[in-house]
């Protein structure tokens, strides 16, 4: 492999972990907010309900 | 918890700064600045390696004053910060070591040697690969936290001792090109590498703020979570 082909395969990696990381993480965030937007909705029908 | 509107709108302006300046910065990085008379192209793999280690540094000391604060004040908040900064922290730690085995196949001849830096930092990226392990294997939380923020802050005495290795042991890493004791970062580097190198720590440290963002908002959410469970009497 040339000196190119080292830079490439460094870069590659790198920026390809990253952006799975990145895409891993948001999805983890999404998850983790439609779990909390459950939990509250029986609170917010009865505070609904209540007024 | 939802994150505010005005808290989403600088993530995102964060998030847009951070691969604007990254853009840029593989511009300079592998189009501008010049070819290193020694090592060749190669050489150029210094931009991603340099960035990466220094933000990984960050990370672990973001860790370091987020544990001392936990054991000071226990606020969740302050667990929060070292337990995503740990993680981030572990990320580029993991992608310096590859940075550097790709550089070191046609510089060194060989993927990996026991170098004292080399195996130093190995060591940084175990302890920080254990202290999220701990944190996952102790169910309950506020034991957890504790033992985690004893463990992040006993392993940031490894950053000295791997900054310090390659003056210390006769050691096959070369010593540091920019922070130097007996020269400035001028006189030592050519000012297009000093300027590739500069663009690409900006990019990775708002990148770096971006991520840690997303994962602190992550954290609280789960913790919320978790205290609503309890509530309602899940667990």
């Amino acid at each position: 492999m040339g000196s190119w082909g080292f830079v490439f395969l460094a870069y590659g990696i790198v920026w390809g972990c990253i952006v799975t990381y990145l895409f891993a993480l948001k999805r983890r965030v999404r998850c983790a907010e439609e779990e909390l937007m459950q939990l509250r909705a029986p609170e917010e029908s009865s505070d609904h309900d209540k007024k | 918890m939802k994150k505010g509107q005005p808290q989403k709108s600088r993530a995102r302006f964060l998030g847009a700064l951070a691969l604007i300046t990254i853009a840029f910065g593989l511009y300079w990085a592998l189009v501008q600045a010049p070819r290193d008379a020694l090592q060749g192209d190669v050489q150029r793999i210094m931009y991603l390696h340099l960035p990466s280690i220094l933000t990984a540094y960050l990370s672990f000391f973001l860790v370091f004053i987020g544990s001392c604060l936990y054991l000071w004040k226990r606020e969740k908040r302050d667990d929060n910060l070292a337990h995503s900064a740990a993680e981030l922290g572990v990320l580029f730690t993991a992608l310096t070591i590859i940075e550097g085995s790709i550089w070191g196949k046609p510089t060194w001849g060989v993927w990996w040697t026991w170098d004292a830096r080399l195996t130093l930092t190995a060591i940084l990226l175990l302890i920080y690969s254990g202290y999220l392990m701990l944190r996952s294997l102790i169910d309950d939380e506020d034991r957890a936290a504790l033992s985690a923020a004893i463990l992040g802050i006993v392993g940031f005495l490894d950053i000295p001792l791997i900054h310090m290795s390659v003056y210390w042991w006769r050691t096959l890493h070369q010593p540091p090109s920019i922070l130097r004791p007996d020269k400035l970062p001028w006189e030592n580097v050519h000012p297009a590498m000093l300027t590739a190198l500069a663009i690409n720590f900006v990019g990775f440290l708002l990148l770096y703020f971006y991520l840690l963002s997303l994962r602190l908002h992550l954290g609280e959410v789960r913790s919320e979570i978790k205290t609503r469970r309890l509530n309602q009497g899940a667990f």
